[in-house]
């Protein structure tokens, strides 16, 4: 007997709508996401393409029809541990982590004001540090809490539980683990930001004033770290020159081989970031060539119009900062052949997508090319979606995930 | 459209260029991360990235004057930083590799230096050349392994007696002839490349920089090149800053001034003999003093407390420890990163076998083992000779063509973005 069933790895744009989609045609679908939160990488950006709306106005409803179908079953927090049979009967073996928080939490926020040990925050790519009870981001989903118990200080996790007022921490919370027969698997765990330290030449990680795309994404949005302003993080001023620099680390064989499709776009997007909160503020963006793929021609045409903006074609291959900490590229412009040093107030890298799964070991049998990406696995029942398939916009994230829905249906019905 | 730019692409010339060594040429998008890398390339007009360009168009007239491909001291920067593996520094070092198959004459040597297919010939002209003088002699002496003995200033044959290199190769008329015609040749050779290097130079059209003071002339530029770039390596010191570069310099500088020592060693030698011993003694009459104390400084076999004797010991031992640097640098390469080509391993070879062949000749004659001895020191000869005579067409031409090229990027000001000197 199939099972009608079908599982969804990532909850992220492709995964959440793959789920949404079969789940909405009558199959029973299980979302398993590894944060604390659903919305995937969307939820980290200021605004997203094509319209520059702000995550909230497409998870929102995403969100919505999640919690109106009750075929719809998500855990968070939680990871797929093995996968075994094949299409159309599947045993999976999921974990989950202790959140330590019950359903009770009201999002109060007694707990983060009673911890007092605080860490680098995950979701603001390291700009930002989060308190050991935190909450992602305002509009975390689901709405609910969470203590990172290993980073608690001795004794910091009974004063936690002491100022909630709902009863909403459960110490005693343990690793769970689940089983679920399901007739086909969506592969959606989506994307990481390529490690920019890895980009020594270009001080990632080192330079203060050297952020990443996402980093500025952070910087840019409301429910970030500086409140939506853009400020530089070595001492939180407006800066006043800011520098692009495009393929940081992709099409390069030393790092990613492929283009990663979004970067020169979100560069653009983050020129209009500026224009909007840093009116002044010059920019450079410094390129190898500048991909704008269809329609997307058109924006780069509306923002390349600025005045303050400029384009110059070639790769910046070294950076130092001076001793006011101001990033200092240098680049030969390849069109006048002159190359030179330009000090700017903050750079940022338009670092690449690495599949999330790259270099791990995957717990289904699907063939991945030499980046990572899945290329291959839909005769199994396993089908790969958005970015864990190649680089992709939201857009075309979320049709791959009708897709994949839709090949999902097709593995396990008339069985 | 009418002051449209037609390339008349030279597909040949791009094709014979990826054959010595610029094959990865086609992958290059012109991203200028190589300008950027490289530590040495000048703010105005950068390479190697314009000459990538070239390359991919088959510009042959821009690359063939290009004063650039001698300023790259091949640190390998670029090509580790390529984000397309398409070898920039590879590149330049095919670049410079056409310059020695086609600055100096006569052409038919360059052809024969360009592939290994063509190394017997080289190897056999000096090897035949000293197998007569060496056969000669032999039925002069009456054995192809003799032994001497001195008898005033004259070597005699005898059963029980020292292995003297001199007595079966003999200086006079064998040694210092030769190597003199063979150097004669090589600075006449030397002197048409230098010239049509310069010419090419000339042709190419100049940066005019602001706020520069009148041209220094080129011997001024030539003198500051010998004192910074060749003495202490000034710009190689700068080509690169990992540790592999830096074991390149040391490497480089060993050679380099072992060969500055050999080279006055064989001059004590000369002057001692031709001048002390033929000239002051023989020829003028002169006897003790001075006369004899020059003629004795250059007298070989020298003992091996000789001040001369430590000199070119301790070069053969400096050598050894550069040859070694540089090569294990060279066999560690990563193929995807750089590659070395025939003219890397020719100098290599060459300058090894004259180093093993120098010392192996040394030791068996110290031991008395005139079967080694002998044809151990007659391998020496061929390989000082394929040093020598080939060294316009070799890539140690470098010493002359890139010493000549630094001077002449100071002449016009073509200095790395940030230098002063």
């Amino acid at each position: 007997m199939s099972n009608n069933s079908i599982l969804v790895v990532g909850g992220g744009f492709a995964g959440i709508t793959a789920a949404l989609e079969a789940a909405e045609v009558g199959h029973e679908v299980y979302i398993v996401e590894t944060n604390p939160y659903l919305g995937g990488r969307v939820a980290q950006l200021n605004q997203y393409f094509p319209k520059l709306c702000p995550p909230s106005c497409g998870l929102e409803i995403q969100f919505q029809r999640i919690k109106n179908n009750p075929k719809v079953k998500f855990f968070t927090m939680a990871e797929v541990a093995s996968v075994t049979g094949g299409p159309g009967a599947f045993d999976v073996k999921i974990k989950i982590r202790p959140r330590y928080v019950n359903a009770n939490c009201t999002m109060c926020g007694d707990c983060e004001k009673a911890a007092t040990t605080s860490v680098k925050s995950e979701f603001d790519f390291g700009i930002a540090d989060r308190k050991v009870a935190y909450s992602t981001h305002l509009f975390a989903f689901p709405q609910r809490y969470v203590v990172d118990a290993a980073a608690c200080a001795p004794g910091e996790m009974d004063a936690i539980k002491a100022a909630c007022p709902y009863d909403a921490i459960d110490a005693g919370d343990t690793e769970k683990t689940l089983d679920l027969q399901v007739g086909a698997i969506v592969w959606a765990t989506g994307w990481k930001p390529y490690d920019m330290e890895k980009l020594t030449n270009l001080g990632g990680g080192k330079l203060k004033n050297v952020v990443s795309n996402m980093q500025f994404e952070r910087l840019a949005a409301p429910n970030g770290p500086t409140a939506g302003q853009i400020l530089r993080p070595s001492d939180g001023k407006a800066p006043k020159r800011i520098a692009f620099v495009q393929c940081a680390g992709s099409r390069d064989e030393n790092h990613l081989s492929h283009c990663s499709y979004i970067c020169c776009m979100a560069s653009l997007k983050h020129v209009t970031y500026i224009r909007e909160k840093n009116p002044d503020a010059q920019v450079t963006i410094y390129y190898i060539d500048l991909r704008t793929p269809g329609r997307y021609d058109n924006f780069m045409q509306k923002v390349s119009a600025d005045d303050k903006l400029t384009l110059v074609k070639g790769k910046v291959a070294n950076i130092v900062e001076c001793e006011c900490q101001s990033p200092i590229v240098t680049v030969e412009d390849a069109v006048t052949g002159i190359k030179s040093e330009e000090k700017f107030d903050l750079v940022v890298l338009a670092t690449g997508m690495q599949p999330s799964c790259a270099g791990a070991k995957l717990p289904v049998q699907v063939p991945v090319d030499e980046d990572g990406f899945i290329i291959g696995g839909d005769d199994k029942g396993v089908i790969a979606a958005g970015c864990a398939k190649l680089p992709l916009d939201v857009m075309k994230t979320a049709q791959t995930g009708t897709g994949a829905a839709m090949k999902a249906i097709q593995t396990v019905v008339g069985r | 459209m009418s002051n449209t730019v037609r390339v008349q692409p030279d597909l040949k010339f791009v094709q014979e260029l990826q054959q010595v060594g610029g094959e990865s040429l086609k992958k290059c998008y012109q991203c200028a991360t190589c300008s950027v890398a490289c530590p040495l390339s000048p703010a105005d007009a950068p390479y190697p990235r314009k000459e990538m360009v070239w390359a991919q168009w088959g510009l042959k007239d821009r690359l063939l004057n290009d004063i650039d491909i001698w300023l790259c001291h091949n640190c390998g920067t670029c090509s580790d930083l390529c984000p397309r593996g398409a070898k920039p520094g590879d590149l330049l070092a095919a670049l410079r590799n056409m310059a020695y198959r086609s600055l100096a004459k006569p052409a038919i040597i360059g052809t024969w230096m360009s592939s290994s297919k063509f190394f017997p010939i080289l190897f056999l002209i000096p090897a035949v050349i000293y197998m007569f003088i060496w056969s000669l002699m032999a039925g002069k002496l009456g054995t192809a392994f003799p032994l001497f003995v001195t008898d005033g200033h004259e070597l005699k044959v005898a059963a029980e007696g020292a292995i003297i290199y001199g007595g079966l190769f003999p200086g006079d008329y064998t040694i210092d002839p030769i190597f003199g015609a063979v150097f004669a040749f090589m600075a006449f050779a030397f002197a048409g490349g230098v010239a049509s290097m310069l010419k090419s130079f000339e042709s190419m059209p100049r940066t005019f920089i602001v706020g520069r003071g009148p041209e220094p002339s080129f011997l001024s530029c030539l003198i500051d090149t010998l004192k910074n770039e060749v003495a202490q390596h000034s710009r190689f010191t700068n080509c690169g800053k990992d540790e592999k570069d830096t074991e390149r310099v040391k490497g480089h500088l060993l050679v380099f001034y072992a060969f500055v020592a050999l080279m006055i060693v064989t001059g004590i030698v000369a002057f001692g003999h031709w001048f002390g011993a033929w000239f002051l003694q023989k020829v003028m009459g002169l006897e003790g003093g001075i006369a004899a104390f020059i003629a004795w400084s250059g007298h070989t076999p020298m003992p091996l407390w000789s001040p001369v004797k430590i000199l070119a010991n301790a070069a053969a031992l400096a050598l050894v420890i550069g040859l070694t640097k540089l090569t294990s640098r060279r066999s560690a390469l990563d193929a995807a990163k750089s590659t070395s080509n025939w003219y890397d391993w020719y100098l290599i070879t060459v300058i090894w076998g004259i180093t093993l062949t120098g010392i192996g000749s040394e030791i068996f004659r110290l031991m008395g083992q005139k079967m080694l001895a002998y044809p151990t020191y007659y391998l020496h000869l061929i390989f000082v000779f394929m040093l020598l005579a080939y060294l316009p067409w070799s890539k140690l031409g470098h010493v002359v063509y890139r010493t000549v090229a630094l001077a002449y990027a100071r002449k016009i000001g073509r200095l790395p973005m940030g230098a002063q000197n």
